[in-house]
This record gives C-alpha cells, structure tokens and sequence, in this order.
C-alpha cells in the first residue's frame, strides 16, 4: 500500500539523517523513480534550501504531495516528524546516557562517510550535463561555488541560478 | 535567574510566536539559536536549562530546528510548551512548501519553469558538495580510517546495494573502527 510505504520511507530516513541535506541520499535512492522524476527531485531539494525552515519538512510536503496528494503530504510528515518525538519520549533518555558510551559517538563518526558519499552521489547526477560540456551548466556550477565560497546565502545562490537558467536556456 | 511566573496558557503562545518566527527568518542552525536564545532566557527559562535543552538536542538524529523546538519548549512549558513550540516550527515550513509545490505542479511544463530547474541544478550540486565536504570533516582532522570507509562505501553503492543498508553498516563498522 503506498501511504504505508510512503510513511516507512520518510521515517527511515529521518532516523538516519542528522540534516534535511543529509538526507538527500537515501530519499534519492527511495523515491526517484518510484513517485517522482530526476527534475522533480532537483525541484523538492532546491525549493527546500530556498524557503526558510526545516528542510526535512518541506521535502515531506513536496515529495509527498507528488506520491498522493494531501493525504501523502500528511502521511510523509508524519513519518518525518515521528523520530524526533517518539525518541523524545523515552528513548531520548536512554540515549542521554548513552552518550557517554564510546560506542553511539563511533556509530555517529562511521555514519558520516557513507552519508558524505551519498550526498556526492546526488551532486554527480546533478552535474552530469556538465560532462557533455554543456557550457552553461559549467558556468552556473563554476559562479555558485564562487558566490557560496564568498559566503553569500545559499537561498539567494540557489534562485539566482534558476532564475540565471531561464534566461540561459531559452 | 527566576523568570517570572506566567499562566501556561500565556508561555505556550509565547513559545509558539518565538518558534514561528525563528523559522520565518533564519535557516542555519547555529543562527537560530541565538535568536531563540534572545527570545527565551532571561524570560521563559533559566540559561542553564536552555544549554541544556540545546546540547541535549544534538544528540538525538533529526531536523534541527523541530529539535529546538522540542527540547527548548519542553524545557521551558512542559509537554504543552513542547507541542506549542513544535506547531510553531512546523508551520511556516510547512504552509509554504505546500504553496509552492502547488504553483510547481500547475506550471511544470511551462518552458521557464523547466529553465528554472535546470538552471538550479548545478548551484544545488555545488551546495551539495559543499555541505557533503563539511559532514565529512565534520570539525575535525579527516582520519584515514574515514577516507578508507568513505571508498568502501562508494564501491558498495556501486556494485548495487542499497544506500540505506550501506548507510547502517557503515555506522556499525564506525564502533569498530573508530573505538
């Protein structure tokens, strides 16, 4: 049933992801190709960077909103919100102690290579018409780095090369 | 310091607004607890609470700003201030994803809608990379033993397991690895 899975999907990769961007991986892997295209994708993470708030929750709402409507918007929330609260009520203080214990901070530093990896993996795909020497990927990729090197906001980066993109593919 | 007392009523809607507006404005972590910081000692909690609530917050996986919410609204109100601060970090979010992908799925075919998404994806690709580059060296010197995990993980995903299975054993072989 799809709002079972849709439900399962966002609940598990809200408990492995420390960070809406973190989770871009594992939800890329999920949902590309099962509710929505490359270019959807590209369009749920990039409207989720630029608006302000949790990352995670807008993911939920685009994504889910494509797989099933309103109710999937609800049902992917939920799933989002649900390992925050639910370790929040118990669990969280098994974990406070836990904390302590050698073993939660090594599990937290093996984690982050993988999660590392998977978010480049995503990048890739996202710049692969760059390999075709499509100059205009080249410079918008090559402009973004500089801007968000220079520190400006990724929100404003982000609407500049889209809107730098209408006009470039015209 | 004591904050002075206030009917639970009157601190969740405060919670709620402070909550609301934090995520109106900022979207990185670290800028928002400032804010929140600004908004709520001295006048809903004590500054012991709330190091608390936050240091507490990076333990457990999860969005930030929902963790925030959560922990700092708990500290300060309670299971009430809890939900109170989280409704008002969900909304925003929320209310205008949904307007957006609206206005997405009515003009997605639309030629500059297409311009738009195509011209996104590389500055979203370098923001990625970046943010990627930053979870690995997460502070710290870049270990070996990391660089070694991280190639192992690519040769995985690669032959075709699936990333969410990549992901745990990858955190698994970290308690050896890393002890």
């Amino acid at each position: 049933m799809d709002l079972l899975t849709l439900f399962w999907i966002f609940l598990k990769v809200n408990l492995l992801s420390v960070s809406g961007l973190a989770s871009i991986g594992l939800l890329h892997h999920e949902v590309v190709g099962r509710w929505l295209s490359d270019e959807q994708f590209t369009q749920a993470v990039s409207f989720a960077s630029i608006l302000p708030g949790s990352d995670a929750l807008q993911l939920a709402m685009f994504i889910g909103i494509r797989a099933h409507g309103i109710a999937g918007a609800w049902i992917a929330l939920l799933g989002s919100l649900l390992p925050p609260t639910v370790l929040m009520l118990g669990v969280v203080l098994l974990l406070y102690r836990l904390r302590r214990e050698a073993w939660i901070s090594s599990f937290v530093e093996g984690l982050t290579p993988a999660v590392a990896v998977l978010m480049l993996s995503v990048a890739w795909k996202l710049l692969q018409p760059a390999l075709s020497l499509d100059w205009r990927v080249i410079l918008l990729a090559l402009g973004s780095w500089l801007a968000l090197r220079s520190n400006l906001p990724p929100a404003a980066v982000l609407l500049a090369s889209g809107l730098a993109g209408i006009l470039l593919y015209r | 310091m004591t904050p002075p007392a206030t009917s639970p009523f009157r601190l969740w809607t405060r919670l709620f607004w402070t909550f609301l507006k934090v995520n109106l404005m900022t979207s990185s972590g670290p800028a928002s607890v400032g804010f929140i910081y600004r908004e709520v000692v001295g006048k809903m909690m004590e500054e012991e609470r709330f190091i608390e609530a936050v240091g507490f917050s990076n333990v457990v996986p999860g969005s930030e700003a929902l963790k925030l919410a959560m922990f700092i609204g708990y500290s300060a109100g309670g299971m009430g201030g809890a939900i109170a601060a989280l409704m008002g970090a969900i909304l925003p979010p929320t209310v205008s994803m949904l307007l957006v992908a609206l206005a997405v799925q009515q003009f997605q075919d639309t030629p500059w809608m297409r311009g738009f998404t195509r011209g996104i994806a590389p500055a979203l690709a370098i923001l990625i990379a970046m943010a990627a580059w930053k979870v690995f060296h997460n502070g710290r010197r870049i270990r070996k033993r990391a660089v070694l995990l991280a190639l192992l993980c690519l040769l995985a995903l690669l032959i075709g397991f699936p990333p969410g299975l990549v992901v745990l054993l990858a955190g698994i072989s970290g308690i050896w690895l890393f002890r």
